[in-house]
């Protein structure tokens, strides 16, 4: 009465139960048809639209243009600028976004009173919605009657209401300030969370060998920090690489493609020319710069690890 | 000594304080111009606190919808404060309502496609397992403009295109690595004895995610439902894309019409955006705590 | 109700980890085996498959002889307690023990009968409405015992449920199962590195080390007659102790032979090792077959005494024999000094010998 499933005697089967198997795999199914439609899908499918020359304006004639999408784009100035203006708006953006974060959870890190009131206070910026931090941040900036004007003006610090949005060289500045103020409440909590689960035992026998605040810091914070502020790094990359919405309530790619960026483009081409077909190649180089990116990150800072 | 101690406890209290302005002072200056008439909000310099607070403008989109607006009658808006009310005014109530509806369904499909997965993950040792975490992280690094064109062309061909069951596919897609995540990572944090001692007792597989692990990771349940409902409430660009008339159109949408519109009154706007973050900032306030415990893996006590 | 039997059956893991190979074993109804062994040695694994947690690489298992390897856990009849006991952190003590009943569709009554009666029989009734974080170590292990017992299962399963307990719980504890396995009159699969306990409570021993039995018996044959030196040195406390030297002829007789010390054999060696002197042996000497009270001349030990460790009821030496630490345990009358010499006198029928290169016992093969 031989196992029936083992082949042959002395051949060793792959431990693993066969009811384990099929109940994980009715479990995993629908996480599987899902990712398979966010995933697999729009991947595959929006690479073989970008091979075509598909306008939606003449959806009856599309020819197939091998790569002739992508060259028409990488040899569009537009193009290059924009993606030198998303590069340094993501660089300016996380900059800024771990810097103001990591203040803000060294503090919150602290034991007082009143903690948990700043904590609840800090998801606000981060549970509205884009729309409504897009419009509150327009009208701030407006250049008639916005608050930051009133405020500068008040301050001294100018003697009469400037452009603000409208103005080529304030226009980056003011979204990445807007951007920033959002993303900042997610990026502390991360942090935070990594901060919280630095042994607390490591700080007393730092403090008993005689180390104050700013060596405490710099020798048992700082380098525990490392791989949970990787983390937060890429994933804030990321989404200002994609970030779409403020540049379509605040400037529209304006003033003269001054805040263009890859997103705006990727839906001036796709929704406003209606050519899907560039549209699809700009939405697939993106998608595989920032697939790279969050790639290259990985390894190098896992290597410091 | 003493002055150290005095010196950490002033440098908390400015920290905090700096903390506190720079988060809300943007979003009292909405709603403090949500209260304000046109007249008083083009004032220069503005005034900080409304002088003359109003309501006006919270009442003009609560009956917007029986004022049909036509462009004879968007003239005339106003007359006291030379503002207008958006043509699209009418929409804001009824465009909140398809958001709630998309949100709500989306939470509870997402928890449907995501709790079993997680458990699976973080539970079951069978063939194919680092695969489907390596296969489900990278679905994360896409953007979402990624999405647009194959799904546009995918839900337009379904025959769905302007319908909010094109809202809650897509939304579901963004949204289940994010939570998978969240959950799988909870989920391994909990003992493993656990898994053991109810399959002896008598469950199935199924049975013991239900029965024991899900009452357990109710922090991180808290999270992922939180997360799933803010990402479906303000999402902008899908919907933009997939919704062409009001009957469809989600918050997100027509708040951003009110930007474009040609000649608008600020104060309503700013009213329109206190409306549309009342319900984000409730939830987000009021759940704080499963928040970030909900993100951090627990240790479960017994 | 359950003889659980074990044909060539291996385990392997993915990474290539080999736990057990080719192990075979019959578990009797309503027998009281025991695993015991070094951590690593498969003692789990084995359990966990009786289990049905684990799936078998290799071979076959079965209950009274019904083949149950691609059976699931929840359809086998097996209850089990764990180390971390494993209770239901969010139920109550009543829902915890209930918990199983419940899920095989057991009707109320009963349970509620069954349920209680468990709970006055472990002494826990008062604690049926509390929660498991409001318990202590002691209280939590009889829940999960009561959790296991109220299931009447054909197997009962218990992986060292003793081990977080501190020392005189656990020896009381010890007698509760023993009393429960009695009562309970089924088969009990009992895993633990303490050998202590294995003797206590066991019917039958099964010594693994690295995935393979060394050794199937009784308590009283694995500590008299070990199959080789690693169940020799696994049971007992102090440690037995080892000499390795050579078999050596005189006057007809053989005689273990180690540098200056020469030690008569008992009639058991010299029938199965005749004609062997030369041969290369270790010698195996259990601390309590020792005295110091031994004779000068040939039939003595000589040593020195290296320290002197009093335990409350008896004393442990530290002995030097030649180049090698011997462990005895004396009466406490008796009163040594350090670096005083001593001579010892050893129990010749309690001797063990054992081949120096396999480690086998040479008196008793297994």
């Amino acid at each position: 009465m031989k196992n029936p499933l083992a082949a042959v005697r002395g051949a060793w089967r792959y431990p693993v139960s066969a009811y384990d198997q099929k109940s994980a795999m009715w479990l995993l199914s629908p996480m599987l048809v899902v990712l398979m439609v966010v995933a697999v899908f729009p991947v595959i499918y929006s690479f073989w639209v970008s091979l075509y020359d598909l306008k939606l304006t003449r959806p009856h004639r599309v020819p197939f243009v091998w790569f002739d999408n992508y060259l028409k784009i990488f040899a569009d100035p537009l193009f290059w600028e924009s993606v030198t203006r998303t590069a340094s708006f993501t660089v300016m953006s996380v900059t800024a976004i771990m810097v103001i974060a990591l203040l803000m959870a060294l503090l919150l890190n602290q034991e007082f009173r009143g903690r948990r009131v700043l904590s609840a206070i800090l998801l606000i910026p981060w549970a509205i919605p884009y729309v409504a931090n897009g419009l509150m941040w327009k009208w701030i900036y407006d250049s008639g009657y916005g608050a930051l004007n009133g405020l500068l003006l008040q301050l001294g610090l100018i003697d009469k209401y400037l452009v603000m949005l409208g103005d080529v060289n304030k226009t980056m500045g003011l979204i990445t300030n807007a951007f920033v103020w959002k993303e900042v409440p997610l990026a502390t909590i991360l942090i935070l969370v990594t901060l919280k689960s630095i042994r607390a035992d490591l700080y007393s026998a730092a403090k008993v060998d005689g180390a104050n605040v700013w060596q405490r810091f710099l020798h048992i914070t700082l380098p525990a920090l490392v791989p949970g502020f990787a983390l937060v790094m890429i994933y804030e990359a990321m989404m200002a690489i994609r970030h779409f919405d403020l540049f379509f309530i605040l400037t529209e790619g304006g003033p003269a493609e001054a805040s263009h960026v890859l997103a705006w483009q990727v839906y001036v081409e796709t929704f406003r020319k209606l050519a899907f077909g560039t549209g699809s190649a700009l939405a697939y180089i993106m998608a595989v710069a920032t697939f790279m990116l969050a790639f290259f990150i990985i390894r190098s800072t896992s290597r410091k690890l | 000594m003493r002055l150290d101690l005095l010196g950490q406890k002033a440098l908390l209290f400015f920290g905090s304080l700096l903390f506190v302005l720079y988060v809300l002072a943007p979003i009292a200056w909405l709603v403090s111009s949500s209260l304000q008439s046109e007249a008083e909000i083009t004032s220069v310099p503005p005034h900080w606190v409304p002088q003359q607070p109003t309501i006006e403008n919270f009442q003009a989109i609560f009956t917007a919808k029986d004022k049909v607006v036509t462009y004879e009658n968007r003239k005339q808006g106003d007359p006291a404060t030379g503002g207008f009310i958006p043509s699209t005014a009418s929409n804001l109530l009824p465009s909140m309502w398809n958001s709630l509806l998309v949100a709500l369904a989306v939470v509870v499909l997402n928890l449907l496609v995501s709790v079993p997965a997680a458990y699976a993950l973080a539970k079951i040792r069978f063939i194919g397992r680092s695969t489907s975490i390596y296969f489900m992280l990278s679905t994360r690094v896409i953007p979402d403009i990624a999405l647009v064109v194959p799904f546009f062309l995918f839900i337009h061909k379904l025959g769905l295109l302007d319908t909010l069951s094109s809202l809650v596919i897509t939304y579901l897609a963004i949204t289940v690595p994010f939570s998978i995540f969240i959950l799988t990572n909870y989920f391994e944090s909990l003992p493993d004895e656990l898994d053991k001692a109810a399959r002896v007792d008598g469950c199935s597989r199924l049975q013991t995610m239900l029965l024991v692990y899900l009452p357990l990771a109710l922090p991180s349940l808290v999270a992922v439902v939180l997360f799933t409902f803010l990402t479906s409430w303000n999402e902008l660009l899908l919907a933009l894309m997939f919704t062409q008339t009001p009957a469809a159109q989600t918050m997100p949408i027509v708040v951003a019409s009110f930007t474009s519109d040609f000649s608008i009154s600020f104060s309503f706007i700013n009213a329109a955006g206190v409306l549309a973050i009342i319900p984000p900032v409730i939830v987000a306030v009021v759940f704080e705590r499963y928040i970030v415990s909900g993100l951090t893996a627990g240790a479960v006590k017994g | 109700m359950a003889r659980i039997r074990f044909e060539s059956v291996g385990k392997q893991y993915p990474n290539g980890f080999v736990a057990l190979k080719d192990f075979n074993l019959v578990i009797e109804d309503k027998e009281f085996l025991v695993l015991l062994g070094p951590s690593g040695c498969g003692k789990s694994t084995t359990l966990n498959m009786i289990a049905g947690l684990e799936d078998v690489s290799e071979g076959s298992l079965f209950f009274d002889d019904e083949l149950m390897n691609i059976t699931p856990p929840h359809k086998r009849d097996v209850a089990m307690v764990f180390q971390s006991y494993a209770l239901y952190p969010n139920k109550s003590v009543y829902d915890n023990i209930a918990f199983g009943l419940r899920m095989r569709k057991h009707p109320r009554e009963e349970i509620d009968r069954r349920v209680r009666d468990a709970a006055r029989r472990l002494e826990i009734e008062p604690l049926l409405q509390r929660r498991p974080d409001q318990l202590s170590g002691g209280q939590r292990q009889r829940v999960a015992l009561g959790r296991a017992m109220v299931r009447q299962p054909q197997v009962f399963l218990m992986d060292e449920p003793l081990s977080n307990l501190d020392a005189a719980l656990r020896i009381s504890m010890r007698a509760e199962i023993k009393q429960l396995h009695q009562a309970m009159q089924t088969t009990f699969v009992y895993v633990t590195h303490d050998q202590a306990e294995a003797l206590t409570l066991a019917d039958r021993i099964v010594v693994m080390k690295g995935g393979v039995v060394q050794q199937i018996g009784s308590p009283d044959a694995i500590y008299e007659r070990p199959a080789n030196m690693f169940v020799a040195a696994f049971l007992g406390n102090p440690s037995i102790n080892f000499l390795d030297g050579q078999l050596i002829e005189r006057q007809g007789q053989l005689k273990f032979q180690r540098g200056s010390l020469t030690l008569a054999l008992p009639p058991m060696a010299q029938q199965c090792l005749a004609g062997q002197a030369g041969r290369e042996v270790v010698l195996g000497m259990r601390a309590e077959d020792v005295e110091t009270d031994g004779p000068t001349g040939e039939d003595g030990i000589e040593g020195r005494v290296l320290s002197v460790l009093p335990v409350g009821s008896d004393q442990f030496l530290e002995i030097e024999v030649e180049g090698v630490k011997t462990f005895l345990r004396v009466g406490k009358e008796g009163k040594h000094r350090l670096g005083e010499p001593a001579r010892l006198r050893v129990n010749l029928n309690r001797l063990h010998l054992f081949d120096k290169q396999s480690g086998s016992n040479l008196m008793y093969p297994a």
